[in-house]
């Protein structure tokens, strides 16, 4: 009983202090002003101590004369603490950002030792220095103008602590509706846009624009001249790319069909499905159908020949190059990972790794059961045929979407390979027209459908509140902004390209001579072989491999 | 006939946009963009292509 009264009396004494707290207190508004709340009294680790025993446990660095302050003789305020926190965010969304990127720009390893592996030896060095060079080629081209006609009008990016300078777009007026075009700040990176937040922005969109041109290296290799390929490149990073990237991330008029028609939230493609893979697609088919299949693909009536490739451990291995870049890839596409719905980079990362799992899985039974063997470069293009496909609905769609996505794109791209080959007869050395065209679209579609409205960043997206639906969470209009995403990307850009590369073959013409591609271009346009030590020598095609046999019996049919 | 197939895929574009201005209903615009999609495809993979398999390197 007296230990009760004791408790009670305590308790009764604690609640008088916080009583006598709450009137000596500050007023609210009083405590907002910060820069005046001087804290006193926070005892800190001595530096001596630190610089004679070092801190083995970690428990000594990282405190409160780590804050900068405004005023030294002032002391820390509160102020300090939120302007320090404000960094902090913006720093953790720096090197978030700055780190996929990284991994984005390895990817490139990936796509040249999937496409070298995919063609034969003798255009080893041709192949492997056409995806060397979209890095070189590529950035100068976006560095140039690229970036600003992309991202020159973009809305401020929080996540990045504003981005400021990039407030420039080129808007017209028609049918009573405003159309942003391109933007028109940022050439060579000059000017106001010599800024951190703005460098963090372009490496990013960089290394995703050149994943854009190394995509069609492949479905062009093996007849393709050097020179043609560097002038279709720069063409590709500085207009072509950037013009679709401004429409659907630069707030261009795709972007805006949300705020403009009320169609869902606009066109939104998390990652680019279609800003990058559909455009790298397209423009893939767009060269392709013009320099003509390779010597040997096709037979006088018209059947196909199987043209192996000279190295599936190169395919295999850089298709898992890929897969580990696209972790920058979809959950890079935040833009960072503090604030802002940024969090849900955990569920992107997954629905990525779910997609390519079930899109490889797919394509290997696919083969399988047609065609009786487990094709080992189907299943690599299954993988990355679900990567595609998700990267745009990555970051709306919940993970048993992403698995029925992913495994779709594992069927899509083994059909897509099939039609190109025997119905259209554009000759695709590597499979990326189905990998990249057939699928980005397939996943630009699919937000329309699978976006289950339960993603926050930061309240909105393309300026419309609320969440990004498609149709079977409820959002018809959603799927509207897909399909005229999807008409711009088959209608725009692949005209676009198509009538740029016609020019070049004018001017430069796009395939070498029947007598270089015979010999093989590594010589003849390159001046080395890959192989120097090894003796080159034709295989049969009938059946020397797995991969040849499926091929083989899926290509005759 | 390439003038063609590319004035093809770019009406098929074009048709697509128009299906917002037509209409404002959603049912409408999805039928009006796939017209336009399928416009565009024909433009490309059925006019544009079919040029070159005409000339194609292992006709001759």
């Amino acid at each position: 009983m007296k230990w009760q009264q004791k408790k009670a009396g305590l308790l009764l004494a604690v609640l008088g202090l916080i009583g006598l707290w709450g009137i000596a207190a500050p007023s609210k508004a009083e405590a907002l002003d910060a820069s005046e709340t001087v804290l006193s009294g926070i005892s800190t680790p001595a530096t001596d101590e630190i610089a004679a025993k070092g801190d083995p446990g970690a428990e000594k660095y990282g405190n409160a004369s780590d804050i900068a302050m405004a005023d030294a003789k002032k002391g820390l305020t509160l102020a300090d603490i939120a302007n320090q926190v404000g960094q902090n965010k913006v720093g953790i969304n720096f090197t978030w950002t700055l780190i996929c990127g990284f991994l984005v720009m390895f990817m490139q390893a990936g796509f040249a030792l999937v496409e070298t592996g995919l063609i034969r030896a003798k255009n080893a060095n041709h192949t492997m220095m056409m995806n060397f060079m979209v890095y070189g080629l590529g950035l100068f081209a976006y560095w140039v103008c690229g970036f600003a006609i992309q991202m020159g009008g973009c809305a401020p990016i929080a996540n990045l602590g504003g981005s400021f300078p990039l407030n420039s777009e080129h808007v017209v007026n028609f049918l009573g509706k405003p159309w942003a075009l391109w933007g028109t700040k940022g050439f060579f990176l000059s000017g106001a846009t010599y800024d951190v937040s703005v460098m963090v922005l372009f490496l990013f969109q960089m290394v995703f624009m050149d994943t854009t041109t190394t995509i069609v290296t492949g479905s062009c290799a093996e007849r393709w001249k050097y020179s043609a390929f560097a002038v279709s490149t720069i063409f590709l990073g500085a207009l072509i790319y950037p013009l679709f990237g401004n429409w659907a991330w630069g707030c261009g008029w795709l972007s805006q069909l949300g705020v403009n028609f009320g169609l869902g939230h606009g066109y939104a493609d998390f990652a680019g499905s279609g800003v990058v893979h559909s455009v790298g697609g397209l423009t893939a088919m767009a060269v392709a159908m013009q320099i003509g299949p390779r010597i040997g693909k096709y037979n006088r009536d018209g059947s196909p020949n199987v043209i192996p490739g000279h190295d599936l451990t190169y395919v295999l291995l850089g298709c898992f190059i890929l897969a580990f870049g696209w972790f920058g890839f979809n959950p890079g596409s935040t833009l960072g990972a503090s604030g802002n719905g940024c969090l849900r980079i955990g569920s992107v990362a997954v629905n990525t790794m779910l997609a390519g799992c079930t899109g490889s899985f797919a394509a290997l039974l696919y083969m399988w059961i047609r065609y009786g063997k487990p094709d080992a470069s189907m299943a690599g293009n299954g993988l990355l045929a679900g990567l595609v496909a998700i990267t745009a609905p990555s970051g709306f769609v919940n993970t048993l979407s992403a698995a029925i996505i992913g495994w779709v794109a594992g069927i899509l791209v083994c059909l897509g390979v099939e039609y190109f080959d025997r119905v259209a007869k554009i000759d695709d050395p590597v499979g990326a027209m189905s990998v990249h065209g057939v699928n980005g679209l397939w996943g630009v579609l699919s937000v329309g459908l699978f976006a289950d409205g339960r993603s926050n960043y930061g309240g909105s997206w393309n300026g419309v509140a609320g969440s990004v639906t498609g149709l079977f969470y409820g959002d018809a209009g959603q799927l509207v902004a897909q399909l005229v995403g999807i008409a711009t990307l088959v209608g725009i850009i692949f005209s676009l390209s198509f009538i740029f590369n016609w020019l070049v073959d004018i001017v430069v013409g796009q395939r070498v001579s029947a007598k270089v591609e015979l010999a093989g271009l590594d010589i003849p346009e390159m001046g080395a072989l890959c192989y120097p030590d090894f003796q080159l020598k034709a295989a049969d095609y009938s059946g020397g491999s797995v991969s040849g046999a499926a091929a083989s019996s899926a290509l005759k049919g | 006939m390439r003038l063609i197939g590319i004035l093809c895929a770019l009406g098929g574009w074009a048709l697509s946009v128009a299906g917002l201005f037509i209409t404002s209903s959603n049912n409408g615009r999805i039928l009006i963009a796939c017209a336009g999609i399928a416009v565009s495809l024909y433009g490309s993979l059925g006019v544009l292509n079919g040029y070159y398999l005409e000339r194609a390197i292992w006709k001759k």
